[in-house]
């Protein structure tokens, strides 16, 4: 998950080119590397990619401080909602 | 007084002379705004219309007179950015044109009361036919204005008149330091809160470092709901460096073309809207248009953006309100920095 959402923000989202090769703990957000509709992008990607919508609620800036927290954090909501389907059944 | 009229537009951290320099002129003004905004504009805006926006005319008139340091800025911001074209008698007009209108507004955000329909019997929406249009693609769609006439309680009867719609923009008072939590709570109730309550979801508020807005207004636009967005507004901070320059009212104006970047990345079309204000100073036309081509450099399609607010400023200046605001002049590149 790391290596993919590190690909995608590296060619897609990254502007200034002396931040690559991006680290995974590099911060996001303080390098000005996601703002506002960067990380909309970011978001549409990651539903794409691994059918996990981010709710409103989560868009705070700890989730997506770097590569690592994003995929911490998608691995709780993955988690999170696996157990809720296995609670049902 | 003059500063009760309509809240003056947000202010910039740090900025000189505001807020932290409390003048006895300024506690005045504040003293003068708690009555009017509570008690005399919300019984006014219950006369018959013909009087309410004659009475608010008169105290536009006031607060032009009386308010001298206000009105000379604005006279100057005027032929500054306009040019020399418009002569001083020209500009004082449009100066008081803009006191008077400022003091409407008002009046239109104290009849939003209800279901809006005393304001909504005044103004007439043209062009519902372009937003019904946009709608039923099931992207929702993006309403671009700017400061322009009386936006809010335009955005408000819109939403009234059955369009679910949000605003992104901030209230001022939310990020002036040195505001008490009571002049925060006053400008809540006095002002946000007649405005809000025709709206679908509360303000989405663009601030530098506040990264969920495009999200928010996304997941608006995929309820297939109306976003509004003033694209006239200075970027701020690190959002300068995502600014680009278009054409704006005779100069290179610096301006965030997030409009478009939201429009490509829902799929929602833009439409502007403007609305304006009738020589009887109570009747209003609020105009819809077509969809705006997105197509080609995102410098390219904002452009369009751009061009169409700088037809309805030209066409009807005294509408603009940022012509009261140097500051705001200054950060969209029209008037040199503040020294």
């Amino acid at each position: 998950m790391e290596a993919v959402i590190n690909d995608y923000i590296s060619r897609e989202l990254v502007q200034d080119a002396t931040l690559l090769p991006l680290g995974n703990a590099t911060p996001l957000l303080e390098t000005g590397i996601l703002d506002s509709l960067s990380l909309l992008r970011l978001v549409m990607f990651i539903q794409e990619q691994f059918g996990i919508a981010v709710d409103d609620l989560d868009l705070v800036p700890e989730h997506f401080a770097s590569v690592d927290t994003i995929c911490a954090y998608l691995r709780s909501e993955a988690g999170g909602k696996a157990g809720q389907a296995g609670g049902h059944g | 007084m003059g500063e009760a009229a309509v809240p003056p537009r947000r202010r910039r951290p740090g900025r000189a002379g505001w807020p932290g320099t409390v003048t006895a002129r300024r506690l005045l003004r504040r003293a003068g705004a708690l009555p009017y905004w509570l008690a005399v504009a919300p019984m006014v805006a219950r006369l018959p219309a013909s009087l309410a926006y004659r009475v608010a005319c008169r105290h536009g008139d006031w607060s032009f007179r009386y308010w001298a340091q206000k009105r000379s800025e604005t006279v100057r911001n005027l032929r500054q950015v306009l040019g020399d074209g418009l002569s001083p008698e020209e500009a004082e007009r449009l100066t008081k044109e803009l006191f008077r209108f400022r003091s409407c507004d008002l009046i239109d955000v104290m009849r939003l009361r209800g279901r809006a329909s005393s304001l909504g019997r005044l103004v007439e929406i043209r062009g519902r036919e372009h937003l019904d249009t946009a709608l039923a693609e099931g992207k929702g769609a993006i309403l671009c204005s700017a400061h322009f006439g009386s936006y809010q309680s335009a955005f408000s009867l819109l939403h009234a008149s059955g369009f679910p719609l949000t605003t992104i923009g901030r209230w001022w008072w939310n990020y002036a330091p040195g505001l008490s939590t009571a002049e925060r709570r006053f400008w809540d109730l006095a002002y946000a809160r007649r405005v809000l309550r025709h709206r679908q979801r509360p303000s989405i508020e663009p601030w530098p470092g506040r990264v969920q807005v495009a999200v928010q207004a996304a997941a608006a636009l995929r309820a297939n709901e109306v976003v509004t967005i003033c694209s006239d507004a200075a970027p701020l901070g690190a959002d300068r460096a995502r600014s680009v320059e278009v054409p704006f009212l005779g100069q290179q104006a610096r301006l965030l073309p997030g409009v478009v970047t939201l429009a490509r990345l829902t799929g929602a079309p833009v439409l502007m809207v403007f609305v304006h204000r009738l020589a009887d100073y109570r009747h209003q036309v609020l105009e819809i248009s077509p969809p705006v081509p997105m197509d080609g450099e995102t410098e390219t399609a904002f452009g369009r953006c751009a061009a169409a607010m700088d037809t309805a400023i030209r066409t009807r200046p005294a509408h603009w309100f940022f012509w009261f605001e140097t500051y705001d002049l200054s950060g969209l590149g029209l008037l040199p920095p503040p020294a």
